[in-house]
């Protein structure tokens, strides 16, 4: 019988300090720096290149040609990043936040890109169009 | 007849075994479940974990099969009833409550009872897994008996040579104890009865080597399986009862010296104090059979458990029997 043997170390453990981490009393482990944690996107950046959409294994990306963004919903996401290798103008980016528990599947913190913010940006292209429209209209004017 | 002397005194003072050793069982499961953490390196959870649970389980839903007959309901409060009527004849730093001639038969009887109706709550739910359960319980329960029979009987008969007003009762062991007999042989003969009743107190709360008709990870809580809120809240009282009683026949059989002569104690007082010497007794002892022994060891297959307590331990029970009355039967 082998088991006597491990009596002193489950003696000596016994006076040892637990070799754990207490969550919620403390700060969690540290992540390591090129850690993949939630997924942010940056709308500004976005040229609607579409790439995302083509390398995303998950279908977290939607287009909208209209405004020419993705809209997208990381509560898919499986972090893999090949969407952040892929951006050619930095939009999208791994944080490393990863305490991303909810009650709601549709939660907030899923969408970067909201409804609002997709009206606003159409709106804007709208205005943009217009005045270029009228512009246009004043040039031929002339 | 003396009604207060017959009925009331050995009424209330059972309630008051009945309640002291609930807390204490139960506080030793928290001590239990924190040292092992321990010994793990983890922190485990706090003290008082049992008595959540146990208030947790009294307020979830009790599901009972559709296929399980009455014994299902029945069996797990006839656990308890029999673990509790046990107090009554359980040396707890005194000489127990309905202490008589004769009443070891009363003790190893009920002790034997918890776990048949354990089986029989068991093989009543209609599951396959609680019937493998309750086989393997039956397994062991046959295979683990004849050692402590065995034993305890030849101590009591040797201890009985000595003089006592009550042979084969279990207040014996606080008129004389094994370690008197004072003889090398017998003192040998002890120390392998030590090793048999740890051996036999291991398989009785099923721990380290005897974790065998619980096995969580092969057949699902085996016995237990069906079992959901009030009834398992009973059957996990119940076998913490269990432990302590059983570790507290040990702790009478082989250490039973109390604290109150030095402080010259006398009645009530006495007792109280011999039973909290008692209990701390007990926890050291569960602490070594327990704790370690269930930190450091796996369990055996059903075929090798039954091979080791029969080979090894009835063995050993044999000679350290044979060793104690070595000089009376000279």
């Amino acid at each position: 019988m082998r088991a006597p043997i491990l009596v002193p170390t489950v003696l000596r453990n016994l006076a040892r300090k637990p070799a754990t981490n207490l969550f919620p009393k403390t700060e969690p482990v540290p992540v390591p720096e090129d850690f993949r944690g939630q997924l942010r996107y940056n709308v500004d950046k976005c040229v609607g290149c579409r790439m995302c959409v083509t390398v995303c294994p998950a279908g977290v990306f939607v287009y909208l040609p209209d405004i020419r963004k993705v809209a997208l919903w990381t509560a898919r996401c499986v972090y893999c990043k090949q969407c952040v290798d892929v951006c050619p103008t930095g939009a999208l980016e791994m944080s490393d936040e990863f305490l991303l528990a909810s009650y709601d599947n549709g939660d907030d913190k899923f969408i970067p890109l909201k409804e609002e913010k997709i009206e606003e940006i159409r709106r804007k292209l709208e205005e943009q169009k217009k005045a270029k429209e009228q512009a246009k209209a004043k040039a031929e004017k002339k | 007849m003396d009604v207060m002397g017959n009925i009331v005194y050995p009424v209330a003072g059972l309630l008051g075994l009945y309640g002291f050793v609930s807390l204490a069982s139960l506080l030793w499961e928290g001590i239990d479940r924190k040292l092992v953490a321990r010994m793990q390196r983890r922190v485990g959870p706090p003290l008082i974990q049992p008595f959540y649970d146990f208030l947790k389980l009294m307020s979830k839903e009790t599901i009972v099969p559709n296929t399980a007959n009455y014994m299902f309901r029945a069996a797990p409060v006839l656990a308890l009833a029999t673990a509790i009527a046990l107090l009554a004849y359980t040396p707890m730093g005194f000489t127990p409550i309905m202490a008589s001639k004769g009443d070891v038969i009363v003790f190893i009887y009920l002790l034997a009872l918890i776990s048949f109706f354990k089986i029989v709550g068991a093989i009543s739910s209609g599951s396959p897994y609680a019937k493998i359960g309750a086989a393997r319980e039956a397994t062991v329960m046959v295979s683990r008996e004849p050692a402590m029979m065995l034993a305890i009987f030849a101590i009591m008969w040797r201890l009985g040579k000595l003089g006592v007003d009550k042979p084969f009762s279990m207040g014996i062991f606080y008129q004389h104890n094994i370690w008197e007999i004072g003889t090398p042989m017998s003192f040998v003969g002890a120390i392998i009865l030590l090793y048999v009743f740890c051996v036999w107190l291991a398989s009785e709360i099923e721990v380290g080597f005897f974790n065998i008709p619980d096995a969580e990870e092969e057949i699902a809580e085996g016995l237990l399986v069906e079992y959901s809120g009030r009834y398992l809240a009973l059957l996990k009282l119940t076998k913490a009862l269990k432990a302590y009683i059983a570790a507290s026949l040990v702790v009478a059989i082989f250490f039973p010296w109390g604290i109150t002569d030095y402080f010259n104690l006398t009645g009530l007082s006495a007792d109280v104090v011999n039973l909290l010497f008692h209990t701390l007794k007990v926890f050291i002892l569960l602490f070594v059979v327990e704790s370690v022994f269930r930190a450091v060891t796996g369990r055996l297959k059903i075929t090798q458990a039954v091979d080791f307590l029969w080979k090894n331990v009835f063995l050993a029970s044999l000679v350290g029997s044979l060793l104690i009355a070595m000089e009376v039967i000279m």
